[in-house]
């Protein structure tokens, strides 16, 4: 059932979708451009019900998003990553296809600073609001204004 | 208890000595009974609980732990009362009230034998009755003056639960003064010398043991307090003193109940063979354990659940049993 | 929270039902749920990043506190995350092992619920009565292991120690008094007592559609109706030979939820019985080096943990360290139900559904 997916979104995207094999155990589909991803969810959506968990991978100046999905008949998952620059982290958002990405986009927003673009409400979920940068990334530096952080400041 | 200190001092001393002299008599006999029961009642109470959970309970302070209770007072008594924008008159008058109702009531019931009561007077289970049934109004009184939403809420919740139920209660309560024809406990208990009036009104029985342990707040009808939702509902903000006067009125209340159930239903101190006294406290304290079981079985039902329950099938129940009462009484 | 109507109730972070640092914003009208919001982080340590800082075998440490109340299932999920990178096959007895230990755990886990819904519905006894069964697989994990809440057992290539030669004449008692317990003494608190039901049955409903919504795992899903379980559908560790059945519940409402643990205890009862039946004679563990090297790899490891289908994503580098870990929470999808369920049910409600959730905080906030 998966490489009926895999073959949907070749059929659909044809260039803009790559399938890496080597690199781990499961298929890693590679989504060219980031735009396409909404359409790609959708697509998607026909098989797999949920997003299992979507993981951000800092690998300056480039951050690769992990989208893992998985549905509730059998034990496929599929792999779909979208790479995109440091100098525009936006991407679209997959909640209004999958519901269950809501808070993981929020965690990665709050650890990254990656935008979701159409996100109802994308707000910081694990960390304070007014924290000092995003702590997963990579060139995240443990400054004054970290070690200074009281949470005082903050409004309920 | 009254007439009889009044009565033996007025051999020694003049008028106005003797009354004096009663009167803290008295006073000394009534909080000694208001200190005592709470270290009595509380131990069961946990040693009890404890058992049925297979813990030990308390062991440490005084002999199988007896004096836990006095222990834990004492804590009370050290702890500093932390509050911010309370409404300092309402809120320390309300545990003042309380206690005062459970003064009232172990001034007037009976302890366990005919007149045998620190103050007689002709109407004591009315008295009874009105000194449980002013706690609704303090609770919400208490709940407002702590300035707490945790505490409105508790409040809303215990002046609504005590209201439904306390009208069944009365009710209850009246099938059992019309079978007797008095208001008097003496009487009431003089009436079940032959049979006990369990055999004649058992649906007043469950009625009133219901009733009676929502009106007392005890622990499947605990909804005011509701440790786990509410925090501790309308006593959120109390500690210190005006707690523990809080635990005492409650070991007060749930004791005044067993004793209520056994002068209204179980015959009282009639019993043949052993002295009355003794049938009392026999039944009183099976009573009071049977009373004491079901806060380690049941868990705590919803409000409206409750309230439901209370207008739909206590307050019919009770009045139905009332005409029936009532018609076989006068007809 | 846009339109505020009636009270703003602020329960937790601070509250002895959220199960340690869940906050709830619960705006109320009387005392029904107009609309609630979930709010989570509290109990943020920061894992994932501490994760990039360590090498791969002093994680474990780390790992344990994630879902405190079944940290043997932690530990074996991130051996089996550095094991599957690192190209590492354990022994038979080491797989036999994790799979009891597992197990253990998940009763564990599961009686800590079964204890801390009786007692978020008022019924304290529960809480004592199930504590007190744990307490006794405790004595059999510290016997095993040397730690309790936090055992630190497992280690990469198999498990620290053997099984002590005692094992089986210790842990089988208390399996069957575990099991003689559950089936009489727990039906008769909980599953017989009509004040429990009433408290329980047809509250915070989380239908199929929900679940599927949400991305809801684990017991709260099979309580819905989904007949799916890791161990049964991706077999890892050594399930593949275990006979076990997978519980399912109609309903979807916090009694059913309550059901599924209970039957999930028994189930692990069953698999240990078998698991301590077979275990294989041989070597524990496998030497590894202490510092290990992975190749730069993506490795996606999925467990069925107690509280649903928990997932590490590792990302290596050629390090000895990982680049990236990402853990996958199963309660951090549930709780979103709250949102969803609660509206128009009691304040009294919160409590029973949160509990009939299970969340650990630990795991949630990471």
């Amino acid at each position: 059932m998966p490489s009926k997916v895999v073959d949907a979104l070749k059929d659909s995207f044809k260039d803009n979708v790559t399938v890496l094999s080597d690199n781990g155990v499961e298929d890693v589909i590679v989504l060219s451009d980031k735009k396409l991803l909404k359409e790609a969810a959708k697509l998607i959506k026909k098989i797999h019900d949920i997003v299992f968990l979507i993981t951000v991978v800092d690998r300056n100046p480039t951050f690769e998003i992990g989208y893992v999905f998985s549905n509730y008949v059998d034990k496929s998952i599929l792999n779909l990553r979208v790479n995109i620059m440091q100098d525009d982290l936006s991407i679209d958002s997959i909640t209004s296809v999958f519901p269950s990405a809501d808070w993981e986009e929020r965690e990665a927003y709050d650890m990254f600073g990656i935008k979701f673009n159409g996100h109802p409400s994308l707000k910081r979920i694990l960390l304070p609001e007014d924290w000092p940068g995003h702590p997963l990334r990579k060139d995240f530096k443990v400054t004054d204004d970290v070690r200074n952080w009281t949470g005082l400041d903050l409004k309920f | 208890m009254l007439s009889y200190a009044y009565a033996v001092l007025s051999r020694w001393l003049p008028y106005p000595l003797n009354l004096i002299g009663a009167l803290i008599a008295l006073l000394v006999a009534s909080l000694a009974i208001v200190a005592v029961i709470p270290i009595i009642i509380g131990w069961v109470d946990r040693k009890y609980g404890a058992r049925i959970q297979s813990r030990w309970g308390p062991t440490y302070v005084g002999p199988f732990g007896l004096l836990q209770n006095v222990a834990d007072l004492i804590k009370l008594l050290g702890k500093r009362v932390i509050t911010t924008n309370v409404d300092i008159l309402s809120y320390t008058f309300v545990p003042i009230a309380l206690t005062a109702a459970a003064f009232l009531m172990i001034l007037i019931i009976p302890w366990g034998g005919p007149n045998l009561s620190i103050v007689n007077i002709p109407y004591n289970l009315l008295f009874i009755y009105v000194a449980m049934a002013v706690s609704p109004l303090l609770i919400l009184l208490a709940g407002w003056s702590e300035n707490n939403k945790y505490a409105i809420i508790g409040g809303f919740r215990g002046a609504t639960q005590i209201a439904t139920y306390e009208l069944a209660l009365i009710v209850t309560i009246l099938s059992v003064t019309i079978l007797s024809g008095s208001y008097n406990i003496n009487d009431i208990v003089a009436g079940q010398s032959s049979v006990w009036y369990v055999v004649y009104l058992p649906l007043a029985f469950i009625l009133f043991i219901t009733a009676g342990y929502a009106v007392v707040e005890r622990d499947p009808f605990d909804i005011p307090e509701a440790t786990q939702e509410l925090l501790a509902g309308w006593k959120v903000e109390y500690s210190g003193l005006r707690y523990g006067l809080f635990l005492l009125s409650d070991y007060v209340k749930i004791f005044m109940l067993s004793m209520l159930v056994v002068y209204l239903f179980l015959g009282g101190w009639n019993g043949p063979l052993l002295p009355a006294f003794v049938w009392f406290w026999i039944k009183t304290i099976v009573t009071m354990m049977i009373l004491l079981t079901p806060r380690w079985v049941y868990p705590r039902v919803r409000i409206d659940q409750l309230v439901k329950f209370g207008w739909n099938w206590m307050l019919p129940l009770a009045i139905i049993n009332l005409l029936a009462v009532g018609m076989v009484v006068f007809v | 929270m846009e339109k505020q109507k009636g009270v703003i109730l602020n329960i937790g972070p601070v509250h002895p039902a959220t199960h340690g640092v869940l906050k709830l914003i619960a705006d109320l009208e009387g005392d029904t749920i107009d609309n609630i919001k979930v709010e989570i982080g509290f109990l943020h340590r920061g894992k994932e990043k501490m994760a990039e800082m360590r090498y791969f075998s002093n994680y474990y440490p780390i790992v344990d506190k994630l879902d405190y109340v079944s940290a043997l299932q932690m530990e074996i999920l991130f051996a089996s995350v550095v094991e599957k990178a690192a190209g590492i096959e354990i022994p038979p007895r080491a797989v036999y092992i994790r799979t009891i230990m597992a197990e253990i755990q998940r009763i564990m886990s599961h009686l800590v619920f079964v204890g801390s819904f009786g007692m978020d519905v008022g019924n304290y006894t529960g809480f004592i009565w199930a504590f007190r069964e744990r307490e006794e697989l405790m004595t059999v994990v510290e016997a095993i292991s040397g730690g309790r809440l936090a055992p630190m057992y497992i280690c990469n290539g198999g498990t620290f120690y053997d099984l002590p030669e005692n094992f089986s004449y210790m842990l089988s008692p208390v399996l069957d008094r575990i099991e003689k317990k559950v089936k009489n003494e727990y039906a008769t608190l909980f599953q017989k007592n009509n004040v429990f039901i009433m408290r329980s049955k047809s509250v915070g409903i989380i239908d199929k559609q929900l679940v599927k919504q949400l991305g809801i795992t684990g017991p709260n899903m099979r309580a819905a109706g989904i007949e799916r379980d890791i161990r049964r559908i991706d077999p890892y560790l050594a399930y593949e030979e275990m006979e076990f059945e997978v519980p399912t519940e109609e309903d979807g409402d916090a009694y059913s939820r309550f059901l599924i643990r209970i039957r999930e205890i028994i189930e692990s009862i069953k698999i240990i019985r078998q698991a301590m039946k077979k275990l294989p004679a041989g070597s524990y563990k496998k030497p590894v080096p202490w510092l290990l090297k992975i190749p730069a790899k993506y490795t996606l490891v999925r467990h069925e943990v107690s509280k649903g289908e928990m997932a590490m994503h590792m990302v290596t580098d050629g390090g000895m360290m990982p680049y990236r870990l990402k853990i996958r929470s199963p309660t951090f999808f549930s709780l979103k139900a709250l949102e969803k369920v609660l509206v128009g049910s009691r304040i009294a409600d919160i409590v029973a559904v949160i509990a009939s959730i299970d969340p650990v905080m630990g795991e949630v906030d990471r």
